[in-house]
């Protein structure tokens, strides 16, 4: 067996139940602690694997490139302050190059930005929630011709995943900093105080996925076919 | 003993006609410097290329390379990597991490060294490079120059045997690019290491030179040393020839015999052996002055800077351009000069002083200054490419592109990708681009950079015809040749001003550092002699008067 | 920022101090150690930002401020009823609960934000070189890409306004469609561009043969030191904390251990930092001085 499914089983099988019962006997509030661990029992099988494959030189600067346009996407739309392009490029880097790459480029952009925009008990969480982006996107999309592929598709495709999938892990992070009780009002109480801004990302991805999902995944295509890559 | 064995060796891409690489034999000596020259499309980079085993391309290809008497395919890739230095044309793609130092330590990271060993290497290639000062500095940070330096001086720290560079200096300035190639010639003269290099500007590297090859249509037509591969181009009449320094062709070209110069000092005692110190016919007659009665462009006084409390970049600008003429300006680097376009076109907003085009401020032109009006080649043709093919490119701009696809001589381009071209056609694509705007005044920021002689005599033919059509055209520069040659006035900017403006005869034959190869070495004895064809025509004049 | 005297020292020794710091801020809910924690936390933050903090820190206070009001909305747990909200009881306990969870955000914010200006991205990518070669390569190559991107996306934007093509006063959606043209523009530049990057790193023997890892951070006798006196105080936390010293219970009844010899072991850890940078100070006083 290889290393890396190794390490997903031990990590869901063994690691991510004994975190969990932990958290039952610690006193205290341990839970944030238990839920980061869990988390990153989740990205470590990913990124072991990634580890394993040893990439050759073209992925690696493929997917950097893939990472450092998300993060670098934001600061290009300056002039419109809320714009966030970032989650379109995850998921048109899931759907040209694959769900592990997807999750890969999502995880990276995500730590990387915070690099510049500070790192924080939501990093994780954001690592998480964008890496799951792509993850879908490459689950869905890659190599597959059952779903449609026209922009309309993919801008929806992407607002649905945005509102229901990503901004949901992002607010559960701020339900476990900020509420003493986990009743299901408490929770509810949170996740729709962040309902209008959680609509403006989705809304952003849609528009970026209808402008540049055709170009993008097109140039994508050209370098992974002009150059041989993912063979 | 060879040190590089090419026997037989040719080449061909999946799927073309015609082999890029036909029957190469060659024999490298350890320590050797090599010129390798020929035009865009002669198989320079795929042969270079073929030196080393990971960046050989596929197709198909037979004959053999040996490296130390074994076949290059069998010399380990760890040892090629350390070995063969290769260092290519972009000097803002290659760094691969951020930091100076980790740049440096990139390669020994890769073949498996110790930090203690990496520690030493680097070190040291820090002080022969001079890097030290900015070891820890971001990648990002440093200038064309120094990123080039950097990517040689990350090659360098592996110890290679064999240093492969491909027009290492087509992105940088004059300047850096002296520098480098001062710095290679360093590394080839007290290292040994064998040194093979393509370059456009080969007055700066053939004295160097042990041997230039030159390749045409992926054949050998020259291997020699420089001045006898000059007198075999000049021979056969090759297309070639017109690379090669001034000098050499200024002495060919006036029908002189024997020994030929090779560098400006060569050149200049060979003309002063071969004519009077003060000769008959000291100068041309003057050509008949540009003259038009309008103002294309009125530059007043501006001032800019950044922001608020950095340095100014403009100190005072003003400029003043006739409309229909080609006026170039020349300076240094980080004397504001691309800035100065930037104002212009309104990128940057002087904070002073006001910018005319065509008599109304371009303030008042509200959206309409790039209708018609103004338009800008930038310096990276690149930043103009947004789709799959050329013409879907230009269509952007407008539909109607017939015209000036002529013009441009790129109609056989429309269906590449525009990435697919060479940098010569990029920058005719990308010129096409703009001038489907219908600009009246054409601000260029250094078209010919990167261009080999050939391209850019199909650019100045392109300027020619967009002059003759009635287009202003003002282009910032660092090519004293290209500007002598083709512009009607030269202005000098310096410190943020533009200094003088006078026409290329008056402005290169009054300087005595910034003006070309023709007037350093003809300047003793003509007067405003600036181009090659200038000397030549002196000479053969005072040749007559003599006899 | 001036220049600080804990960032000097070994990454491991930053990574090590902030993850312990992090850990005990998450994990200890006693008010004094909280208040402790807060004090501590502050106070480094303080000397690395310099005035900037203040500003930073007074939204912070504002944010436990949000948390705690909110809290016994949700909490109703608690015997001292202060009033009733929308019929639901609105209690002291769960008040003071709430201010502790505020608190311990806060903390780690501040912690967080001292890390982000310790642990620069080539001090993170160094330390985890080792354990994840491909991932750090990856990421030193993102932070490599991101400067590099944005000036091509400049000049990219430079260049189409000087084709009539953006500009600074356009309707939204022209900025949008703008927008989207120079990103399209930048993705072609920078996927050709990662060709030749991809052949420079070939070339330069990435793939031929096990990756090491340079570390230009050399562990020093400090270092050690350091991370020597780190772990003593750790232990004795831990012990205490074990022990019951830093248990607290906020809901249905307010109770907390008493005070003992472990806080201030915790406070010695938590300023382990602060020491380090003013100690730095003052010698650089002194040797300047000297001067």
């Amino acid at each position: 067996m290889k290393k890396s499914t190794i390490a997903t089983l031990i990590s869901l099988f063994v690691l991510i139940p004994a975190t969990l019962l932990l958290s039952r006997i610690l006193p205290g509030r341990v839970h944030y602690l238990t839920s980061t661990l869990v988390i990153v029992y989740i990205l470590i099988p990913f990124f072991l694997s990634f580890e394993g494959k040893k990439p050759s030189a073209r992925v690696l600067v493929l997917i950097a490139v893939l990472c450092a346009l998300a993060v670098a996407s934001r600061a290009i739309f300056a002039m419109l302050p809320n714009f966030k392009p970032i989650y379109g490029i995850i998921i048109i880097a899931g759907i040209a190059l694959g769900a592990q790459a997807g999750f890969l480029v999502g995880a990276v952009s995500a730590f990387a930005s915070n690099f510049l925009f500070g790192q924080g008990p939501w990093t994780p969480w954001q690592m998480l929630a964008y890496g799951t982006c792509g993850l879908l996107a490459g689950l869905l999309y890659f190599r597959k011709d059952k779903l449609p592929r026209d922009p309309v598709s993919l801008g929806l495709f992407g607002f649905i995943s945005v509102l229901f999938v990503v901004c949901p892990l992002l607010d559960t992070s701020t339900v476990l900093t900020t509420l003493t009780v986990f009743t299901p009002t408490a929770i509810l109480g949170i996740y729709t105080t962040a309902i209008l801004t959680n609509l403006i990302q989705a809304g952003c991805t849609l528009v970026t996925l209808l402008a540049i999902s055709k170009p993008m995944l097109r140039k994508i295509d050209r370098i992974i076919t002009k150059y041989g890559l993912l063979e | 003993m060879p040190h590089i064995h090419i026997q037989d060796l040719s080449f061909s891409y999946p799927n073309a006609e015609a082999p890029v690489l036909q029957n190469i034999s060659l024999t490298i000596h350890q320590g050797e410097y090599i010129a390798l020259c020929g035009q865009s499309g002669s198989g320079k980079t795929t042969l270079l290329r073929h030196l080393k085993s990971v960046l050989t391309p596929h197709g198909v290809r037979t004959g053999s390379i040996h490296l130390d008497d074994t076949p290059l395919e069998n010399v380990p890739a760890i040892t090629q990597a350390s070995k063969i230095g290769y260092v290519m044309q972009n000097p803002q793609e290659q760094p691969v991490t951020a930091k100076v130092w980790h740049e440096l330590s990139f390669g020994l990271e890769n073949i498996g060294c110790d930090t203690a060993t990496i520690r030493t290497r680097v070190a040291e290639m820090a002080c022969y490079f001079g890097i030290a000062d900015w070891f820890h500095k971001d990648v990002s940070t440093l200038s064309g120059g120094q990123m080039q330096l950097l990517n040689l001086a990350s090659i360098m720290a592996m110890q290679p045997d064999i240093l492969i560079l491909d027009e290492p200096t087509s992105q940088l300035d004059p300047l850096a690019a002296s520098d480098f190639l001062n710095t290679v010639r360093k590394i080839n003269l007290e290292l040994g290491t064998t040194v093979i290099i393509t370059e456009h500007r080969l007055e700066d590297i053939l004295p160097s030179a042990d041997r230039v090859l030159v390749l045409d249509q992926g054949r050998i037509s020259a291997l020699d040393t420089p001045k006898a591969v000059g007198a075999l181009l000049w021979e056969k009449n090759s297309p070639m020839f017109s690379a090669m320094p001034t000098p050499m062709q200024v002495f060919y070209r006036a029908g002189a015999t024997g020994q030929c110069p090779l560098t400006v000092r060569e050149g200049r005692s060979w003309l002063g052996s071969s004519i009077p110190k003060t000769p008959p016919v000291s100068y041309l007659p003057a050509p008949k002055p540009f003259d038009s009665a309008a103002t294309a462009l009125e530059v007043k006084d501006i001032w800019f800077r950044y922001s608020r409390d950095s340095q100014d970049i403009l100190r005072g600008a003003s400029l003043s351009v006739p409309a229909g003429c080609i006026h170039a300006i020349v300076g240094g680097n980080g004397a504001g000069k691309s800035t100065f376009l930037k104002a212009i076109c309104g990128s940057c907003k002087p904070y002073r002083g006001k910018v005319a085009v065509f008599g109304t401020n371009t303030k008042a032109y509200k959206g309409n200054l790039f209708q018609n009006c103004l338009a800008m080649l930038p310096q990276d043709p690149r930043s103009l490419f947004v789709k799959d093919t050329v013409l879907e490119d230009l269509q952007e701009v407008s539909k109607d592109t017939a015209q000036v696809c002529e013009t441009c001589q790129i109609t056989h381009l429309l269906d590449r990708h525009p990435y697919d071209l060479s940098g010569g056609e990029q920058q005719r694509a990308a010129l096409a681009k703009v001038l489907l705007t219908k600009p009246r005044l054409l601000l260029l920021d250094e078209p010919t950079k990167g261009m080999d002689c050939f391209f850019k005599q199909t650019f100045a033919e392109v300027l020619c015809k967009l002059k003759q059509q009635g287009v202003t055209i003002l282009m910032v520069s660092h090519d004293v040749e290209f500007c002598a040659k083709y512009a009607d006035f030269v202005s000098m900017f310096f410190d943020g001003q533009v200094l003088t403006t006078h026409t290329p005869a008056s402005f290169f034959g009054g300087n005595s550092f910034y003006t070309t190869a023709a007037n350093r070495m003809s300047r003793a004895f003509f007067q405003n002699a600036v181009t090659a064809d200038d000397v030549v025509a002196l000479y053969q004049k005072n040749r007559e008067a003599a006899q | 920022m001036h220049s600080d005297g804990f960032s000097k020292y070994h990454p491991l020794t930053n990574f090590l101090f902030f993850l312990g710091a992090i850990l005990f801020g998450v994990l200890f809910q006693h008010p004094a150690y909280l208040l402790a924690g807060m004090l501590c936390a502050g106070i480094y933050y303080v000397l690395l930002q310099g005035r900037k903090a203040l500003k930073a820190i007074a939204g912070m206070l504002l944010l436990l401020l949000i948390v705690a009001l909110i809290n016994p909305i949700f909490n109703t747990q608690g015997s001292h009823i202060l009033f009733r909200l929308f019929g639901r009881p609105y209690t002291l306990e769960a008040l003071v609960y709430g201010f502790a969870v505020g608190s311990i955000l806060v903390i780690t914010l501040l912690w967080f934000g001292c890390y982000n200006q310790i642990m620069t991205e080539d001090k993170f990518t160094v330390l985890f070189g080792n354990l994840a070669p491909s991932l750090s390569l990856l990421l030193v190559m993102v932070f490599r890409l991101i400067p590099n991107l944005l000036s091509r996306a400049r000049q990219i934007n430079d260049a189409r306004r000087a084709i009539g093509k953006g500009g600074d006063d356009l309707p939204l959606k022209e900025k949008i469609t703008q927008g989207m043209a120079v990103l399209t523009a930048l993705t072609g530049w920078a996927l050709e561009g990662s060709i030749v990057t991809a052949d420079s790193m070939r070339s330069r023997g990435y793939g031929a043969a096990k990756r090491t890892c340079f570390q230009i951070y050399q562990m020093g006798f400090g270092d050690y030191l350091v991370i020597l006196a780190a772990v003593l105080a750790a232990i004795v936390t831990i012990i205490g904390a074990v022990t019951g010293a830093t248990d607290a219970t906020y809901t249905p009844l307010l109770w907390s251990a008493p005070v003992s010899f472990f806080l201030p072991v915790y406070c010695i850890y938590l300023l382990i930092p602060t020491f380090i940078h003013v100690k730095e100070v003052l010698q650089c006083r002194i040797f300047i001085s000297r001067i």
